[in-house]
């Protein structure tokens, strides 16, 4: 079948700007799309740079963007794309700095993984091995499938704005340390992944979790994170303040009580922050925008309390 | 001109322990690789690592005995007893690293069966053992702070006064080119599976360690036992693992019939790769497979269970074939998968050549003999890996600093530019292709004297067309243009090599099966083949196998 | 047609001219709304990330009390039908999991079957109403207008959930009706990304640059209004539009915030000021104005 894949190149030694470059070619049916790019690279244009090498997802090199979200490239179909032939569009993924066509910089990629001290740290027992149950290490399976292909990171909402944020593909690995019952470090790992950069800063957006091709699901580590590091008694955070009046709303009235939140979320000693609240709270109360002070509530909310209470308890126990 | 004591070139799992116990002996060490060290071909191992740890009523030697009948009695008896016998450190060891073992009720790490063996000691993470194992050797990189070069291309080693004294490679990134001084070299660059075409091999398997040492004069043993692993899909020749014959999962042929009871019926599907491969490839050619292949199954293993301890099969099943494991058996057929011959070295991984080591797929100790035993290849990697790290130190401590002559680079640089500026040729790709369809039907499950010798015919023909290719990109950043050519190069080294040893063994054993010559010759065969420059030419001799406690006998599953 | 109402607490909080706008839409459209009184917040996500059970619980309450009313649920909030529907996921491929919630609701005596389907107003107008017979309903031709879709994370992600794969003209839904409207839909990299209000409280520097960043570039596109199913999107887009680009450079707060059900009251010629579109932090006196002068 034919193939249409329109490129976005950039080669440092030439351009200065990217561009698109069109490309028609002849596949087999079950072509993937880089089975596609290997035959423009081989056949039709050898200046073509792009990363790939095991063509069987599971070496991470082959992450791109394709029709505008980050896929792994050996294991898309043109055809699960591209229905009816139509164009198929091919860029480096987001959140890069470009070295040439579809190769990008992976430089900071990496030092964020090397950030989160990706090791376990643990005595060493040289006679046997450390005991640990099936299940703890069944559990980290899903985090050890994270092959580090980027794309994550190329469709993370907060990186896009913030640079800074460690991000979900260093984020997930940091979990894969704190869940693992033979490392010594837990506490310290959350004190810091709570500080700023750390698990805070994501915006719960799901981008990463649609994306991964290895279903490692990083905002669901990062918000796990956020509990673990709660636990842990780091409660000096808006983060920390914003989860639990949320909590506390849903609990007694079992809506959302939007001023409270706002309020105990920037927190009450907060001076400069409750002045900012205010100018917005004065604003919308212009335009008939306040909430009512006491929430609409629910018909029966004290059956929601009651299941709230009950089910507290239960995760107490466990 | 950087200078290192040891210089490794591989980041897969023999290179990074390797270097990691080079870090750990107190050298300056560093670590050249042409991709970024999680992305090395070991990642794609799935099933699991061997080791018998005697502490639970398991013997060294029984896995020992397993590993020499799977090499056919070509395996150095020597070697494998060192392996099986330092397996149970290393696994610990692994697993203080951090690695998730599965576990059993007890806690204590939890095993599963696999080819060749009947005591289940294959130690694995879920279906992606190697991956699983690259990651934890690439953290504790970064926890001894290795210097990696990343993304660098070798394209050369240096020897000098007999010696090795570094190499030369560029940046992949910037096309800067560098000499790079070293007392002591391992080579851990893995296979070369991109010879055949299809192969379960990654795009970067191309053999480059195997022609840079031939090309300082160190020999390649074996190279004709190149093995084809049973489960690897048709087309693309992405394997599936042998986990999942271990986990109780079925070959039938067309008829519904389970037939290995025919080829080996005591191990059944977990008969050697060798055994099973051609057995599949009976059945295909007696007209019992469908599209030339059989069938694997799992149905019966459940969903759950599948996608607890396979579910990297069940991916690939399901995003390569849209088959769901639990619901539909899936076509597969033998696809090349590793190359058990390589570099020649001792059991501490040095060649004959002072300075320069070896360790992983890319030597030859040999452990693995004409055939490998699944499983056994992760364990490889760590033990020689560590081996060639730690023997390279006394060698190392008592050798002067060497300062490589700079013309060796200029010279380099000259080599490179005039490829760069052939005129407009043919592509890489179209010799590179060629050899993969003549090296998979001439040295194939099957092989004789017709296919082997119009094999080497054709890869003499390729060799003389290397002048003709032309690389179309003629920048510094990212040009992978080149580095395809470079490769080939390396490719056709190792493909004349591997003609040269299927046309020397006049025999069959393990993989290397003649249809001319079906039987094992002990009296005549019972050695290794030798291939290695001699000026220009490839020149063949033999070597001895080491035997120890185990007497070759009639070898059956 | 009828649907068992889930406005969500936004809707009845900071945002009550969407419920407004909201009823005066159904009515013209033949939806009868009957209001889920006892439903509790979704939780938003925030909930679950303390406790995942009980925000399960609470959701799938939700769900046996419109099972209980013999009603398909209707919401008009992207991170209310988002967490809905996950929840709903979850229970239906684990009916183990299931069983488990089912015995806490039985102590109200509710029980849900898992068959309960959950629809933003967006897609009802597409899937249940049609295009056709909305268009019919329209008594203005916004065409020459530009307005910039901005979804929200949860109504466009998890696609699995979500029923994506299935109904794949959800991903394109706010196109869609803009569109029909005789507008055009701008053509901007932020549609589908993150408005920031999850991190309004908590990174608010980063919130706020999302915001002006996706204000900014839709206006820098033409657009002459951005439309959005979600209000709590809104809440950051409206509310913080003025700090947002005043803070990121990205010029004056002049792009009107509008919900979904204003867009369709508006195509449908009724007033903006009892669509409550005055209400708008961002002011809309501008906007209002070029709308009626269509209409004349």
């Amino acid at each position: 079948m034919e193939a249409q894949i329109k490129v976005k190149r950039f080669n440092p030694e030439n351009e200065s700007e990217s561009f698109y470059q069109d490309y028609s070619l002849d596949v087999a049916e079950d072509s993937t799309i880089l089975d596609g790019l290997i035959k423009i690279r081989e056949e039709i244009d050898g200046t073509l740079a792009l990363r790939c090498s095991c063509r069987a997802s599971i070496c991470g090199s082959c992450s791109m963007k394709v029709n505008g979200s980050a896929k792994l490239v050996c294991k898309t179909r043109i055809k699960e794309v591209s229905p009816n032939g139509e164009l198929v569009t091919v860029e480096p993924m987001g959140n890069f700095p470009v070295i040439k066509d579809l190769v990008t910089d992976m430089d900071l990629f990496w030092s964020k993984v090397k950030s989160v001290d990706p090791y376990v740290k643990t005595n060493f027992e040289p006679e046997a091995e450390h005991i640990a149950s099936n299940e703890s290490m069944t559990h980290l399976l899903g985090v050890m499938n994270c092959i580090m292909c980027g794309a994550c990171v190329s469709e993370c909402t907060a990186l896009e704005v913030d640079p800074t944020f460690t991000g979900p593909a260093a984020l997930a690995k940091a979990y894969r340390f704190v869940a693992d019952p033979r490392d010594e470090e837990k506490k310290s790992r959350l004190g810091k992944l709570n500080e700023n950069s750390g698990v805070w800063d994501c915006t719960r957006c799901l981008a990463c979790v649609e994306v991964c091709p290895k279903d490692v699901a990083p905002m669901e580590r990062i918000v796990k994170m956020r509990d673990l590091a709660i636990e842990e008694g780091y409660t000096n955070t808006s983060g920390f303040r914003h989860t639990e009046s949320f909590n506390d709303s849903i609990k007694k009235h079992g809506r959302l009580d939007e001023t409270r939140l706002a309020l105990e979320s920037t927190g009450l000693l907060n001076i400069s922050g409750l002045i900012d609240l205010a100018v917005i709270g004065i604003k919308s109360l212009f335009k008939g925008k306040i909430p009512p002070p006491l929430p609409h509530k629910p018909k029966e909310a004290d059956k929601v309390t009651s299941i709230a209470k009950r089910l507290d308890s239960q995760e107490k126990e466990e | 001109m950087s200078k290192h004591d040891l210089l490794i070139i591989g980041a897969g799992l023999a290179g990074l322990r390797a270097a990691v116990e080079g870090v750990r002996q107190g050298l300056n060490v560093a670590v050249i690789t042409k991709v970024h060290p999680v992305r090395s071909h070991s990642n794609a191992a799935q099933g699991g690592i061997n080791a018998a740890l005697t502490d639970r009523g398991d013997d060294w030697r029984d896995h020992a005995l397993a590993t020499i009948k799977g090499s056919d009695y070509l395996a150095d008896q020597d070697a494998v007893e060192v392996m099986c016998r330092e397996a149970g450190e290393a696994i610990i060891e692994l697993e203080n690293m951090g690695v998730i073992f599965s576990r059993d009720d007890d806690g204590k790490l939890g095993t599963r069966a696999f080819g060749g063996q009947k005591k289940a000691r294959t130690y694995f993470v879920g279906a992606i053992t190697g991956s699983a194992l690259l990651h934890v050797l690439y953290e504790q990189s970064v926890k001894y702070n290795l210097h990696i070069y990343e993304e660098w291309f070798v394209t050369k080693l240096i020897k000098q006064d007999g010696k090795i004294a570094g190499a030369i490679a560029f940046d992949i990134k910037t096309g800067q080119m560098e000499l790079i001084t070293a007392k002591a070299v391992v080579l851990a660059t893995g296979g070369a599976g991109r010879v055949f075409e299809p192969s379960t091999n990654a795009l970067i398997c191309t053999g480059d360690g195997l022609s840079l040492a031939m090309q300082v004069g160190a020999p390649v043993m074996d190279t004709e036992m190149i093995q084809y692993h049973p489960t690897t899909l048709a087309g693309n020749g992405i394997l599936l693992s042998e986990a999942a014959r271990g986990d109780g999962a079925y070959l039938i042929n067309s008829e519904g019939d389970r037939f290995m009871e025919k080829y080996a019926p005591d191990y059944m599907e977990l008969a050697s790769r060798d055994v099973v491969s051609r057995a599949e490839q009976t059945e295909i050619d007696e007209g019992r497979g469908v599209d030339g292949c059989v069938y694997l199954d799992l149905r019966h293993l459940g969903k759950k269970f599948i996608e607890e301890r396979l579910g990297y099969l069940q991916e690939v099943a399901l995003e390569f074939r849209g088959i769901d494991l639990s619901e539909s058996p899936i076509p597969i057929k033998p696809g090349m998968h590793y190359i058990m011959g390589g570099i020649k070295t001792d059991l501490d991984g040095a060649t004959n050549i002072p300075g320069l080591y070896a360790a992983g797929e890319c030597a030859n100790v040999s452990v693995h003999g004409a055939n490998r035993l699944g499983a056994n290849s992760l364990l490889d990697t760590i033990v020689f890996g560590r081996r060639a790290a730690v023997n390279s130190v006394d060698y190392i401590k008592s050798s002067n600093s060497v300062d490589i002559d700079e013309r060796e680079l200029s010279k380099e640089k000259s080599r490179i530019q005039n490829i760069l500026d052939r005129p407009k040729g043919m592509r890489s790709a179209e010799l590179r292709n060629k050899m993969g369809s003549t090296m998979t039907k001439g040295i194939g499950v099957w092989r004789d004297k017709n296919s082997i010798s119009e094999a080497i015919t054709k890869m003499k023909d390729l060799r003389g067309q290397l002048p003709n290719v032309s690389i179309e990109n003629k920048g510094k950043v990212f040009n992978t243009d080149l580095v395809s050519y470079l490769e080939l190069e390396f490719m056709v080294d190792v493909a004349e090599s591997i003609c040269q040893g299927a046309d020397m063994r006049l025999e069959s054993r393990g993989a290397h099966f003649r249809t001319d010559m079906k039987t094992r010759n002990d009296s005549d065969w019972l050695k290794h083949t030798l291939v290695q420059f001699e000026g220009e030419e490839l020149n063949t001799t033999t070597s001895d196998v080491t035997i120890t406690d185990w007497q070759p006998t009639e070898r059956v599953y | 047609m009828k649907f068992a109402f889930y406005p969500g607490c936004v809707a009845r909080g900071a945002a009550p001219e969407l419920y407004k706008s909201t009823m005066l839409v159904v009515d013209k459209l033949g939806i009868e709304l009957e209001e889920i009184e006892k439903a509790a917040c979704t939780g938003a996500g925030v909930l679950q990330e303390k406790n995942q059970k009980l925000g399960d619980v609470l959701n799938i309450r939700t769900l046996a009390l419109a099972e209980e009313m013999g009603l398909s649920i209707m919401t008009i909030c992207s991170t209310c039908q988002g967490v809905i529907s996950q929840a709903n996921h979850r229970v239906v491929n684990n009916p183990e999991y299931l069983e488990e919630i089912n015995k806490e609701l039985e102590k109200e005596g509710l029980h849900y079957s898992g068959k309960t389907e959950v629809k933003h107003l967006l897609w009802i107008l597409l899937e249940d109403i049609g295009i056709k017979t909305l268009q019919d309903m329209f008594n203005i031709d916004l065409s020459g207008f530009n307005f910039a879709p901005f979804y929200g994370c949860y109504l466009i992600r998890p696609s699995d959930a979500l029923g994506l794969t299935k109904n794949p003209e959800r991903k394109h839904s706010l196109d869609i009706v803009i569109e029909s409207t005789g507008a055009s839909a701008t053509d901007y990299a932020g549609k589908t990304k993150c408005c920031g209000f999850p991190i309004l409280l908590i990174n608010q520097k980063n919130s706020l640059k999302m915001v002006a960043k996706h204000t900014g570039d839709a206006k820098d596109e033409g657009a002459d209004a951005m439309v959005t199913p979600c209000p709590l999107c809104h809440l950051n887009l409206d509310g913080y539009q003025a700090k947002a680009r005043r803070q990121n450079k990205r010029g004056k707060a002049d792009l009107p915030i509008l919900h979904l059900p204003q867009l369709i009251g508006m195509a449908m010629g009724l007033d903006p000021k009892e669509l409550g579109i005055n209400k708008h932090l961002v002011s809309t006196a501008a906007f209002i104005k070029s709308i009626k002068t269509k209409v004349a």
